[in-house]
């Protein structure tokens, strides 16, 4: 398993919100260990039985966490991450959708200066099924095991885990990196953390139309990977010049296409699936190698 | 949102950006108001690129000849793009042409400068252009680098470096997706002049800066009423020309879900993903405008509820169906609160497929039947 464990002290920033406080309630069902959430003004106040701070700095000093998962509204985000890294996060799984780039750009500058982990924004978190659900993935739908995944995707994600779940195939840890164009952790961050996860066997890339990320990941994985990957790229029958729901899915000027991706794996010597039941088939397949090896 | 020429130039001169005086014209008849001398450039306003290769920009002798190009050019569609206006400006006589954008990198996750000592040029084909990071927070020796990095010198190097500087301050208080000059100009008087403009203003921003309020609304012209619809909704269509409504949430399932459907020999007739946290009302809204597609014979939605709460989604297929008892759905229905919803839809009637490939295979199946033959 990467980045969390049973071990994870979680904040909620923004927990006392629609969604902020939905899913903290969620995330205390499924055992994550959330131990505080913050909403400036309401300090001293409990939600879902933790405790409310007021600023990230309190609740981290309170509670020894150094992880926080962020809810808050689109144009507080750069400032909720920025007073998280300040208070010496070293994971922030940002949630929200609709940060204007500019703003992701600031935050991403700052968690590189400081040598932090951000997942997001506009992405549906991380798990580690069975120990610790940090986001908005639907915990029922993951079970622990020898997959570890890296997705573009929210729901395409849940699609994938349901498909390798249902074949009797768990996760090590699932990571949905988000479909902004400017987001912390891409591809290759996760995938060198895979690389060297004990419990990971098999990895399974989802991605998707527009941009390169993809290209670099199948170069990455080729230079540096030793265990099987198996990837899925959604859009495949994309028009291009269409924003395809993800602010970063768009074919333009030609790049970006599903084809480019799908080449660019399989020149690396990695298998691409066509359908989502297909990537449960080939790392079923992949997983009998590992064992024979 | 891609912005006109004119509002671009107009917020280039807001920002201390020359622009050629000019004059923006809507009937072929207001160029007699026009006092720009002759031979004037009569430029298409479109949302959309390749006006010049298209033939968008004409050149006028005189009143005649202008009012001639002008009722031609006022009807001209390009790449889907309807022609709002026609901006006027005076023929320069040009010494030199470059190229300066500032965008978003999204493989170094900053925002960069674009620069070439050529302008007027398709940059995508183009070898001879510099690509800088920019620094955050900015600094105004940034823009002597760039203009020193493309080879200018002398008073040029000066003026560029504060354009690029102007450009750059404009990106980021204005939250922009792209601002670019192309081509930049320096006239046989030593002028330096944006001969074109182009900004791409970021939709996610737009509720922050008071300056574009409304403009949603006037851009709007290249798009369906669906889309219009969809907008003001907050949904992501895509209208495309087979016949299966798709309706899932997420952008990633939804273009998965229409890649199946493809596969299985289905013809997606639009793409449309309600987004994350969808409640009753909005997913309502989407199924009514997926419904509204004539083309549509059958609606698949395939929804994977994480920050979707499927019991709203339920709630709003059980209203929809009361509206609509004739239309055809195939519907897939799983996450959270899966069990309320599954309850809900039982004492409805509706039957849900549990697997996506089996949801989508009765959806193809059902598309190749004439609608209205039942559910």
């Amino acid at each position: 398993m990467i980045l969390i464990n049973k071990d994870t002290k979680v904040i909620v920033q923004g927990a006392t919100g629609k969604m902020g406080s939905a899913h903290t309630k969620r995330m205390i069902a499924y055992g994550t260990k959330v131990v505080g959430g913050v909403t400036p003004g309401k300090g001293g106040t409990k939600i879902e039985g933790i405790p409310v701070f007021d600023t990230v700095k309190e609740a981290f000093q309170a509670t020894g966490a150094t992880t926080s998962v962020i809810f808050v509204p689109p144009f507080l985000a750069l400032d909720a991450g920025s007073e998280a890294l300040d208070a010496g996060a070293e994971l922030i799984v940002l949630i929200t959708e609709g940060i204007p780039p500019q703003d992701a750009a600031k935050l991403v500058a700052q968690v590189k200066a400081k040598g932090a982990k951000l997942i997001g924004p506009n992405c549906p978190g991380v798990i580690t099924p069975g120990e610790c659900l940090i986001g908005i993935l639907p915990g029922s739908i993951f079970k622990s095991g020898p997959v570890g995944m890296v997705s573009r995707s929210g729901t395409l994600t849940y699609e994938i885990a349901l498909a390798l779940t249902e074949s009797g195939l768990g996760q090590s840890t699932c990571v949905g990196v988000g479909g902004d164009p400017i987001k912390g952790m891409g591809y290759e961050e996760a995938l060198s953390l895979f690389k060297d996860d004990a419990k990971t066997e098999v990895i399974v890339l989802i991605g998707e139309i527009g941009g390169t990320a993809e290209e670099e990941a199948a170069a990455y994985i080729k230079a540096n990977v030793k265990k099987p990957v198996v990837a899925y790229i959604a859009g495949q029958t994309a028009p291009p010049g269409k924003r395809m729901g993800h602010a970063g899915a768009i074919i333009s000027g030609g790049k970006g296409t599903a084809q480019s991706k799908i080449e660019a794996f399989e020149k690396a010597g990695i298998k691409v699936a066509k359908t989502p039941s297909e990537v449960a088939k080939f790392v079923a397949e992949a997983s009998k190698q590992v064992a024979r090896a | 949102m891609n912005l006109y020429e004119w509002e671009a130039k107009k917020i280039f001169q807001e920002h201390g950006i020359p622009v050629p005086p000019s004059h923006r014209i809507t009937k072929p008849e207001e160029l007699r108001k026009v006092h720009l001398g002759y031979p004037l450039t009569l430029k298409v306003q479109v949302q959309s690129g390749g006006r010049g290769k298209a033939g968008g920009i004409q050149f006028a002798q005189d009143l005649k000849d202008g009012e001639t190009k002008a009722k031609d050019l006022l009807k001209m569609v390009i790449n889907g793009s309807k022609t709002e206006s026609l901006l006027i400006e005076p023929r320069l006589k040009i010494a030199r042409e470059i190229y300066l954008s500032v965008t978003l990198d999204r493989s170094r996750g900053c925002a960069i400068f674009i620069a070439s000592a050529e302008g007027g040029i398709e940059i995508e084909s183009s070898t001879n252009v510099v690509t800088m990071p920019i620094p955050y927070p900015y600094h105004d020796y940034v823009g002597r680098d760039l203009a020193k990095q493309i080879g200018l010198t002398g008073t040029l190097l000066n003026k560029f470096a504060d354009l690029a500087n102007k450009l750059y301050r404009l990106f980021e208080s204005k939250d922009l997706e792209l601002a670019e000059i192309n081509p930049l100009i320096v006239t046989d008087g030593d002028e330096v002049l944006a001969l074109d403009g182009k900004i791409t203003i970021c939709d996610d921003a737009l509720g922050r800066h008071k300056c574009f309020a409304g403009w949603q609304e006037t851009h709007m012209l290249d798009l369906s009423d669906r889309e219009k619809r969809s907008k003001r909704a907050g949904l992501n269509l895509v209208e495309l020309d087979g016949n299966i409504g798709i309706l899932c949430n997420g952008a990633g399932l939804t273009m998965a879900t229409m890649d199946l459907v493809k596969a299985f020999g289905g013809q997606p007739g639009n793409f449309l993903d309600a987004g994350g946290g969808s409640d009753t009302e909005k997913t309502l809204e989407a199924l009514e405008i997926v419904h509204d597609n004539p083309k549509c014979d059958v609606i698949l939605v395939n929804i994977l509820g994480g920050i979707t709460a499927c019991d709203e989604v339920a709630q709003a297929l059980v209203a929809f169906m009361k509206r609509h008892p004739e239309r055809k759905l195939v519907v897939r229905l799983r996450g959270n609160n899966q069990d309320v919803a599954e309850k809900m839809l039982a004492e409805s009637g509706l039957k849900l497929y549990p697997e996506l490939e089996a949801a989508v295979k009765q959806a193809v199946e059902q598309s190749k039947v004439p609608a209205g033959a039942g559910r």
